[in-house]
């Protein structure tokens, strides 16, 4: 009723206003990619923006995730559900880091998880090159708190899911849209300048974002295409 | 403030900003004028995904609705994101007249909700405040004294506020975009407290000025660079969320309900007017920075919640010409905010149009007819001269032969009272340009 009355109104106000046609072609932004190997501009964008970064091959995924918790000085840790293929080398490393991994029944115990885990380690959709950003996204088999609310986030992210730039990345979002009740692209750590224009790093979310970029240019270049394993059915 | 236009130059260097303006416009231009398309297209996908969707003619329908939904669920306790819309209709006052505590958690926003002020720029709403002024507002919620360092201010601030988070009954947010395709709000935040009011508390309810929709996320791969470029010199921001809905049947986390309440208040007034793109504005603050108005005044001078050169335009706009005509003329008509406006809203041009409807709406009859009359006089050389001659034989008995008028009968003594009045010379300058 109220909708109905509501764009009546508006489609009166419009009446005889030509619209003009939407752009055919976007021109580049800051934000298109520029050609470059993608790894290697997602890596200089994120530490640009203050993250940290590193490629990794399968094998020594493990490795490089045990170095990351020591040093975040991680004790307890949540994990998310949608490190797919990784999360077995995932687990290998916290266990060698000495990190315990805080299990947790239901939302109430979840969140309580996430509010006191040092370290929150999640797969993510896509990452893009042209701002190191990574999209993280929410359903059944992904978590919105493990990203947002420890003081540190740690995600895992193979390099075929490298896109270049934002044409690449909301071209593929509506697919990601359809699959998941909600979807976020986060650039670096959480920051603000709200006084006297200084940039503090940490504010509500985490403090340090933490990218492990598995090169599946070797083990798993037959992945390519497919879609993310945490796009799963849901239950 | 310059360091914001140095950043916003860099982050545009290398890139050709004029093709993405015009970009930029055609795409607020296009949307805006299928409005109606759009919002229903947006509101079907939205309600499919379990949304709910509230269309709200006025401020108080809107602020009723959110109230009516706090009420259903006894909340207590509102964090809220940073939101225009929600400062044009009022609503914190509202909420906390019911007994509801709103607690702001943009940290410019929460400085200021302390201080009970209002935001004085639409991007750092505390940019009036030194950080001695924080520190000591800050000290003031816990009694415990605290250092000016900004670093230590916002650690303090992510500690009271992560409480709050946790314990809220609800979650409000403005929406910078909402996808018509596929019914997502999009919020765009540097701190993560959009994430926060969006994901912890049980509802979320998102405030959308009914202008803020793009037809698909394939613009936005120009609008958000071009929006966070402008506003803060960014290529990106650090969080831009594509909500879109309560949480699903085996989620761990996320909402139990979602609202998105579709405010016009005003607007679609402005769409059959020649005002209709002050509605493209995508809110980044830009004009402002640039504003030689804005940068002496600052943003509460406006009085209304938009500030800077768009503020001036739509204030009056929304609010009306009694309450806000004054404010198109608070402006030099420099143009920097045209220039600047990331989709090209002729802001300037809009100021001027604004002071003649304004004008005629308000000026009295007499002045009217003054001015009818003065530029009778001056329409045509002949007449100017006439005029000029009679002007100078009537100033005589006033300035006895004198170089300044100093008293002069009504209506002119309101103006000699306060200030003398050159005499018009005894020889106008063409005449003694011909006796040469």
């Amino acid at each position: 009723m109220e909708r109905e009355r509501f764009l009546a109104r508006v489609r009166q106000r419009l009446a005889g206003v030509d619209a003009p046609p939407l752009p055919d072609e976007l021109p580049a932004t800051p934000a298109s990619g520029d050609g470059r190997p993608l790894a290697e501009r997602f890596a200089e964008e994120l530490r640009s923006i203050g993250g940290m970064v590193e490629l990794v091959s399968l094998p020594g995924l493990a490795g490089a995730v045990a170095a990351a918790a020591r040093e975040a000085e991680a004790r307890t840790a949540v994990v998310a559900p949608d490190l797919g293929p990784f999360s077995g080398r995932v687990a290998q490393g916290l266990r060698r880091a000495g990190v315990e991994v805080l299990e947790a029944e239901g939302t109430a115990a979840w969140r309580d998880a996430c509010e006191r885990a040092d370290l929150g380690v999640t797969g993510a959709l896509a990452g893009v090159g042209s701002s190191g950003s990574i999209v993280a996204a929410a359903g059944p088999s992904s978590s919105r708190l493990a990203s947002l609310l420890p003081p540190f986030h740690l995600a895992v992210l193979g390099t075929d899911r490298l896109v270049p730039g934002f044409e690449e990345l909301f071209a593929d979002l509506p697919r990601y849209l359809m699959d998941f009740s909600s979807a976020v692209l986060i650039s670096g750590p959480s920051r603000t300048a709200d006084i006297e224009m200084v940039l503090v790093q940490g504010v509500h979310g985490p403090r340090h974002v933490h990218v492990l970029l598995v090169d599946s240019t070797r083990a798993g270049s037959k992945k390519k295409g497919r879609p993310p394993k945490a796009a799963g059915p849901s239950p | 403030m310059d360091t914001v236009l140095e950043r916003r130059a860099a982050a545009f260097e290398g890139y050709d900003l004029e093709a993405m303006r015009r970009a930029g416009e055609a795409i607020r231009a296009h949307t805006v004028a299928r409005l109606d398309e759009y919002l229903e297209r947006f509101a079907d996908r939205a309600e499919e995904r379990g949304i709910n969707v509230f269309f709200a003619d006025t401020a108080a329908e809107a602020v009723d609705y959110v109230r009516r939904i706090l009420d259903r669920r006894g909340v207590r306790l509102v964090t809220k994101g940073k939101s225009m819309i929600s400062e044009e209709i009022g609503l914190n006052h509202t909420l906390e007249a019911a007994g509801i505590e709103v607690v702001e958690t943009d940290l410019g926003e929460y400085i200021v909700q302390l201080a009970r002020e209002t935001p004085s720029h639409i991007l750092m709403p505390a940019m009036h405040k030194s950080r001695a002024d924080v520190a000591e507002t800050f000290s003031a919620v816990t009694g415990e004294t605290l250092s000016d360092d900004p670093a230590m201010l916002t650690a303090f601030s992510r500690r009271i506020l992560r409480d709050k988070f946790l314990t809220a009954g609800a979650g409000i947010t403005g929406a910078n975009f909402g996808v018509a395709d596929n019914g997502t709000v999009v919020l765009v935040t540097n701190e993560g407290n959009g994430r926060m009011c969006s994901t912890l508390p049980p509802v979320h309810i998102a405030l959308m000025g009914m202008e803020r929709l793009v037809p698909s996320t394939r613009e936005l791969a120009v609008l958000l660079p071009l929006l966070t470029g402008s506003g803060t010199g960014q290529r990106v921001s650090t969080y831009v969320s594509f909500l879109g809905g309560p949480r699903r049947m085996g989620e761990l986390d996320g909402p139990e309900e979602t609202h998105v309440v579709v405010v016009d208040n005003g607007r679609s007034a402005i769409l059959s007017t020649e005002f209709r793109s002050a509605l493209h504005c995508i809110r980044c603050g830009a004009c402002q920075n640039v504003c030689p108005v804005f940068r002496q005044v600052g943003g509460h001078a406006y009085g209304g919640t938009y500030g800077g050169p768009i503020g001036a335009v739509l204030t009056p706009l929304l609010a009306g010409f009694a309450r806000a005509g004054d404010l198109p003329h608070a402006s030099s008509l420099c143009a920097a905010c045209t220039e600047v406006c990331p989709v090209r809203i002729p802001l300037h041009d809009q100021l001027l149009a604004l002071r003649r409807d304004v004008a005629k709406e308000r000026a009295p009859r007499g002045e009217r007819l003054s001015f009818r009359l003065w530029s009778a006089a001056w329409r045509t050389p002949r007449r100017f001269l006439l005029f000029a001659r009679l002007a100078r034989l009537l100033q005589t008995p006033l300035t006895l032969g004198g170089r300044r008028l100093r008293r002069a009968p009504f209506p002119l003594s309101r103006w000699t009272r306060g200030r003398d009045l050159p005499a018009l010379a005894s020889r106008t300058f063409r005449e003694r340009w011909r006796r040469r």
